[in-house]
């Protein structure tokens, strides 16, 4: 259903912006600028800062997340970086290293 | 299934390299080098801003780079290609496109077109000197027989006496040319 996904095996070292929704199961290097969901799924690599309306994370992210709804890190995430987001979650199981800034 | 294959959006921007493996779907913009061992489709809403190598590439979209094909390169309708295009086989449809050199079959990549190049400089600069001098002396020989004036310069003599015919036109260039010269020399 995504409209953009980053195959597993692709690598992408640059900057991605786009309006709709992200699905990535492979490596991004740069940035990633969304204004929908984004999910990094389990295996994904991404060493970037993310931007998006909702960010739900089950891979590898190193760098600041920041989304304009909320912040999923599900079991299995591998984050370092600090979140900033309306609402946070932090499953147990997930690994995070950073600051949480929920707008308080 | 879907989880080999990337595709980028229809307002998806992308400014970097792809690389990788699997299948790449392009309906947005990618500015940058895409490198795959998979197929790369680019839709018709879709721009790559640089060179394209993968599998099985098969544009309907714009591309300004290069596109290199392992296996095949198909420009369908309404593909709109700025530069070269090389893979063993090449499909053009109507409709499609574009501008730069083609080439099927895996030969030698750039270093051919630049030899052609010198060589068809050499043969435009040694045959002018041979044809000042010789013209009144080869006329009249080429109208009786051929193989008489051919030793003078071996595989150029064959293709000038044909060339013969009509003089008054190469000399009247080669002085130009030679003021040319000597101008720009100065």
């Amino acid at each position: 259903m995504a409209s953009t996904v980053i195959g597993a095996g692709i690598i992408i070292e640059g900057e991605i912006t786009t309006d709709e929704d992200v699905v990535v199961l492979g490596t991004v290097r740069g940035k990633l600028s969304a204004k929908e969901a984004v999910t990094i799924q389990a295996g994904a690599t991404v060493e970037a800062d993310v931007a998006g309306g909702a960010l739900a994370v089950a891979g590898t992210l190193t760098g600041n997340i920041t989304a304009g709804d909320r912040v999923d890190l599900q079991a299995g995430a591998r984050v370092v970086g600090n979140v900033k987001a309306a609402r946070v979650t932090i499953a147990d199981g997930a690994q995070f290293k950073g600051n949480v800034d929920m707008d308080v | 299934m879907a989880t080999n294959v990337t595709v980028i959006g229809r307002t998806t921007r992308v400014r970097g390299r792809v690389s990788g493996d699997g299948d790449l779907q392009i309906e947005g913009l990618v500015i940058g080098e895409i490198v795959t061992s998979g197929n790369v489709t680019i839709d018709t809403h879709g721009i790559a801003g640089a060179s394209v190598r993968g599998k099985r590439l098969v544009v309907r979209g714009a591309v300004q780079g290069d596109l290199l094909g392992e296996e095949a390169v198909v420009l369908e309708d309404g593909a709109r290609v700025v530069g070269d295009v090389r893979a063993p086989r090449i499909a053009i449809a109507q409709g499609a496109l574009m501008r730069g050199e083609v080439q099927t079959a895996d030969d030698g990549p750039a270093a051919q077109p630049s030899a052609r190049t010198h060589a068809a400089v050499k043969v435009a600069a040694s045959p002018s000197p041979v044809r000042v001098a010789s013209p009144p002396a080869k006329v009249p020989a080429a109208s009786a027989v051929k193989p008489a004036p051919a030793p003078k310069s071996a595989p150029m003599a064959t293709a000038a006496p044909a060339r013969r015919p009509p003089p008054p036109v190469v000399p009247v260039l080669k002085k130009t040319k030679g003021q040319i010269l000597k101008k720009k020399e100065r």
